[in-house]
């Protein structure tokens, strides 16, 4: 599939970004507006800091590309703005009501919640990110003046696969560092850096992309060597096999350390989706999906990683385990707590452990599907329905929060959202003419799709429910800021792409750069 | 080798993902958002209910609960119940906390509105914004027999009463009524803070549970009256006729060799006499004999038939409390399961042991005597309707519960059941123009007997089955025997 001569001559795209970007910011400003008008019957005060903050940043990161990317993709920009800026507009709205039960909780004495939305530390985050956005698209210049000391383009990084990769598996260990990872949510996907919870995996996530493009892109002619023919299949050769092996055993590892299916399913369909790219092998893929259901498989045997049953469990049939159900012998028992005098004598989980069986609550899942159809197909109105009775509201749940509000026509917005940058990163990488780049480009959007199917597929119950970031939309610094690298590597990959190419030379790669000057 | 044939594979899958995330969010929003909206775990339906008016629960020309203006802000509508301590096992509570119960939890979408059946022919109101409006709900309940019931079962125990009636060629459900009871309207919306916990107060009682409605959803121990299924199965298994001659002697029973005493030796209990006055006179040993002849398993599957074992539904999500003849019992002190033993099998022949019922499973026993063998499916909702325009959301259409026993076999038993007051243990009832059966199931514990008639009236063209049942001193012909003709005299009344 070479380029035909009917595509035309990239031009810089500058109007329609504009346009694009007003208004993806004209949604996000009538999106706070509405929530102060429906609330008190006013346009909020919040309106200027949050989304004027939000505008002016915007505004910056355009210019930005303008000046030193072109001829970047002009959706890709406005795509992710609108999103960070409906998440920020949800997380404003759920952040009123929260710090409203919070005052609650203040006046009668009682502990405050750990978990709440917090708009203005979003805001904060979305500062940051649009920032290191900027800030990656400027890094990240022109790759003609290639070569240089200090020159960071996206294929530099592939001379750094090996390190990278390195990089890549300690932020994924660090979690597990005594005194440095925490634990929150029952998930140890955390550090704590000074007065702050980093999740090292949003970073991991970025840094494997580039460890499997770099990876691939020296191995892939053997790995697509046929070896033993099968039936229709074509397996490759058993030599080959070592790395997706190695991967597989990873990503177990994740899940037995970390006890977080969902990234782990994150990195080893990345991975299989990377290796496909790669070198065009169905087989490949047979290979991983077996592997990964005989790891799924083998963790129902564990008794250790039990709870992986029991998502299985919970995802067939929530009802039973709403408000905390036992299972015991492969039958579910409700475990309701001992109350004495409006004190919990003996609570469930305990309740549960003696009778030999594993707790756990659906009350989350089935709280967010009652979101869901509380919106029905036009939505309650931001600010109008009650979103923040599901636990997480602002983050694991935040789909179901806009599922409640904006109903199912906002939803359907929203991943359409999704499937345009993921639409627009593939489009990037097919324009790319360096197989690293394509694997790269490849990569980071495949992610993006797998990740909000693995989240927002657990939030609607299409698939076991595990713990994901839903891009830009979730409150947390960690994501917004990997994210909106991600869209800089994306934004500046498709202007390397689609500008007129001056220099034939260009595609043959890195080491004949030097010929240029 | 070129990438750009797999990256748009893999683009076209990643779209795919997106696609079925599309298909699913279409499928929860579009078609599953009303039942999500009135699932029984969702509790959203019942907080904000109280700032929405809520339709009428209605019983003949009464209206039993309705919503009026507050004046606050929060709850906006105040719930007022009528003569709730009477009515509660209808109507149920409406409580600040947001439970609910009996018909207000089970027509809880039908009230509220958000119902599809009212939504789907109202879906013009939805798609302008329009608030739902609630339907008025037509109870099967007839209100001056329902007060009588409530005032008889009152003044006859200090313990616990119940009574049901239901209609024998419909099912509907004509009184239900318990003692003691709790008044709705002081556990309301707008009681705030106090009625949530004065309802935790009441839900305490484990005694007396006030909470818990005496007709249908507590269990007492049948006595006698199960003679009434026992002699069903005797006839239908061992080809008896209500002439036949059986045994009524002395009984040991035998495991323990004790004797099971009838309450009197003479007369029938003798030893040798027709079924007919076996059954009037209430030979404790006849019918103990029969239970050992059968076995435990049969006897279980015969009361099976007429509805034990399982919970009745009255309404969708209104139940019963499930009645039992068990097969097995828990050892209370290893808490192992055994089989019931023979002593204990005799003993549920005379519905005591661990033989379970409620007085509506009672009353369903005796309308399958009265009509032909045939149990109509109890239920409690005439219809619900639009207050204003009379659109009718919901009409009752009676159907069969089950045939538990031959048509020639219910005609056999209601002669029984009247030979009981012309010349049994109930002749005091003559005036009433009832027939039934009396049970004295003894507790052991003091003067706690549960005492109880079921049957069926008027005698001669039978329309009603009941059973009343209440808890105190003393033989059931002369307590629970006038409370059941006072009730049925109130029934026909109307």
């Amino acid at each position: 599939m070479t380029s035909l001569p009917t595509q035309l001559p990239a031009k810089p795209r500058k109007a329609a970004s504009l346009v694009m970007l007003v208004f993806a910011m004209a949604v996000t400003l009538a999106a706070f507006a509405q929530v102060g008008l429906a609330r008190d019957g006013r346009i909020p005060a919040g309106l200027v800091g949050y989304g004027g903050g939000l505008a002016v940043l915007a505004g910056a990161a355009y210019f930005v590309i303008m000046r030193f990317a072109p001829y970047a993709d002009p959706l890709l920009l406005p795509l992710a703005v609108a999103l960070n800026g409906l998440g920020l507009a949800m997380i404003y709205r759920l952040d009123l009501d929260t710090s409203r039960t919070r005052q609650e909780a203040i006046a009668a004495g009682k502990k405050i919640i750990a978990d709440e939305a917090s708009a203005p530390t979003q805001l904060q985050w979305t500062f940051v990110g649009i920032f290191l956005f900027a800030l990656a698209v400027v890094i990240m210049r022109d790759m003609q003046e290639g070569d240089q000391k200090f020159n960071l383009t996206p294929k530099t990084m592939q001379r750094y696969t090996y390190t990278v990769g390195a990089v890549a598996f300690m932020l994924l260990l660090l979690p597990i560092v005594p005194g440095l990872g925490a634990e929150i949510n029952g998930a140890r996907v955390w550090i704590r850096v000074g007065g702050f919870s980093v999740q090292p995996g949003e970073f991991a996530k970025l840094a494997l992309v580039v460890f499997f493009a770099g990876y691939l892109v020296n191995k892939r002619q053997a790995l697509s060597l046929v070896g033993k023919k099968v039936g229709p299949i074509s397996l490759p050769r058993a030599r080959d096999l070592g790395p997706i092996l190695v991967i597989w055993v990873m990503t177990l590892g994740v899940l037995f350390v970390q006890k977080d299916l969902g990234t782990a399913l994150l990195y080893f369909g990345l991975f299989v989706s990377m290796l496909y790219i790669a070198t065009q092998r169905g087989s490949w893929v047979a290979i991983g999906i077996g592997l990964l259901a005989l790891g799924i498989f083998i963790a129902t045997f564990i008794p250790f990683l039990s709870h992986v049953n029991q998502r299985l469990s919970i995802w067939q049939d929530p009802k039973p385990y709403f408000q905390g159900g036992c299972l015991v012998d492969g039958k579910v028992v409700k475990t309701p707590p001992d109350i004495v005098d409006g004190q919990i004598v003996l609570d469930g989980i305990t309740k549960c452990a003696r009778l030999g069986g594993k707790y756990s609550d659906s009350e989350q899942l089935m709280q967010g599907l009652f979101s869901m159809g509380e919106g029905g197909v036009l939505g309650k109105g931001l600010g109008q329905g009650e979103p923040w009775r599901t636990p997480l509201s602002f983050s694991d749940f935040i789909f179901t929060s806009m599922g409640e509000e904006l109903g199912l026509t906002g939803l359907m917005v929203l991943l359409l959202l999704y499937g345009l940058i993921v639409q627009r990163g593939m489009k990037t990488a097919v324009d790319a003419r360096d197989p690293f780049l394509k694997l790269f480009a490849g990569g980071v959007s495949f992610v993006i799709a797998l990740q909000v199917f693995i989240i927002v597929g657990g939030v609607t119950r299409l698939i076991p429910l595990t713990g994901l970031t839903t891009p830009f939309l979730s409150q947390g610094g960690s994501s917004l800021m990997a994210n909106w690298i991600l869209i800089a590597i994306l934004v500046r990959m498709s202007h390397d792409a689609r500008k007129p190419a001056p220099q034939a030379i260009q595609d043959e790669g890195m080491t004949q750069v030097v010929s240029t000057r | 080798m070129n990438m750009d044939k797999p990256l748009r594979r893999v683009t076209i899958f990643a779209l795919l993902l997106i696609m079925a995330l599309m298909i699913n969010v279409n499928y929860i929003q579009g078609s599953q958002a009303e039942s999500l909206q009135t699932d029984r775990l969702n509790n959203r339906q019942f907080l904000d209910v109280f700032n929405r008016p809520r339709g009428k629960i209605i019983a003949g020309n009464l209206t039993l609960a309705e919503s009026e203006e507050s004046g606050l802000s929060n709850p906006k509508y105040a719930r007022n119940y009528t003569k709730g301590l009477i009515y509660s096992p209808v109507t149920g509570f409406f409580a600040a906390t947001g439970g609910q119960s009996k018909l207000e939890l089970a027509y809880n979408s039908l009230l509220d509105g958000r119902d599809r059946r009212i939504t789907h022919q109202r879906w013009f109101d939805a798609f302008i914004g329009r608030a739902p409006k609630g339907a008025d709900i037509y109870t099967t309940i007839k209100p001056k027999a329902q007060e009588r019931a409530y005032e008889v079962l009152k003044g006859s125990t200090s313990q616990r009463a119940g009574a049901a009636v239901i209609d024998i060629r419909t099912g509907a459900i004509v009184v239900l009524a318990g003692f003691p009871s709790f008044d709705p309207q002081k556990v309301a919306p707008q009681t705030g803070t106090k009625g949530g916990q004065l309802l935790n107060q009441l839900d305490a009682d484990k005694r007396l549970k006030p909470l818990l409605d005496k007709a249908m959803n507590d269990t007492f121990f049948p006595g006698s009256s199960f003679k009434t299924v026992v002699a069903a199965l005797a006839m239908e298994q061992k080809g008896l006729n209500k002439n036949s001659s059986v045994f009524t002697g002395q009984l040991l029973l035998p495991e323990s060799n004790r004797p099971l005493p009838n309450s009197h030796d003479g007369g029938a209990c003798a030893g040798q006499a027709p079924l007919i006055q076996a059954f009037a006179e209430s030979c404790n040993t006849t019918f103990a004999q029969m239970a050992l002849d059968m076995g435990v398993d049969e006897l279980a599957r015969e009361a099976g038939k007429f509805g034990f074992g399982k919970p009745i539904e009255v309404e969708p999500d209104l139940l019963g409390q499930q009645s039992d003849v068990p097969v097995e019992v828990t050892d209370p002190q290893t808490g192992e399961k055994r089989k019931v033993g023979r002593d204990d099998t005799a003993r549920s022949g005379i519905g005591q042991g661990s033989v379970q019922a409620t007085p509506l499973q009672m009353a369903m026993t005796a309308a399958a005597v009265a009509n032909k063998g045939k149990i109509m499916k109890p239920y409690l909702v005439q219809k619900v309707q639009d207050g204003e325009d009379q659109t009718v959301f919901y009409e009752a259409r009676p159907r069969e519960f089950a045939q538990p026993i031959k048509e020639d076999t219910a005609d056999q038993l209601k002669d029984m059941m009247a030979a009981v007051v012309t010349s049994g243990t109930a002749t005091n009832l003559r005036p009433f123009n009832i027939a039934g059966k009396t049970g004295t199931a003894e507790t052991g514990i003091g003067n706690t007997n549960h005492r109880w008639f079921v049957g069926y009236a008027p005698m001669n063209n039978p329309r009603y089955a009941f059973a009343v049942v209440t808890v105190g001193p003393g033989s059931a012909g002369g307590t629970a025997g006038p409370l059941a003709g006072q009730i049925m005299r109130a029934v026909l009344a109307e």
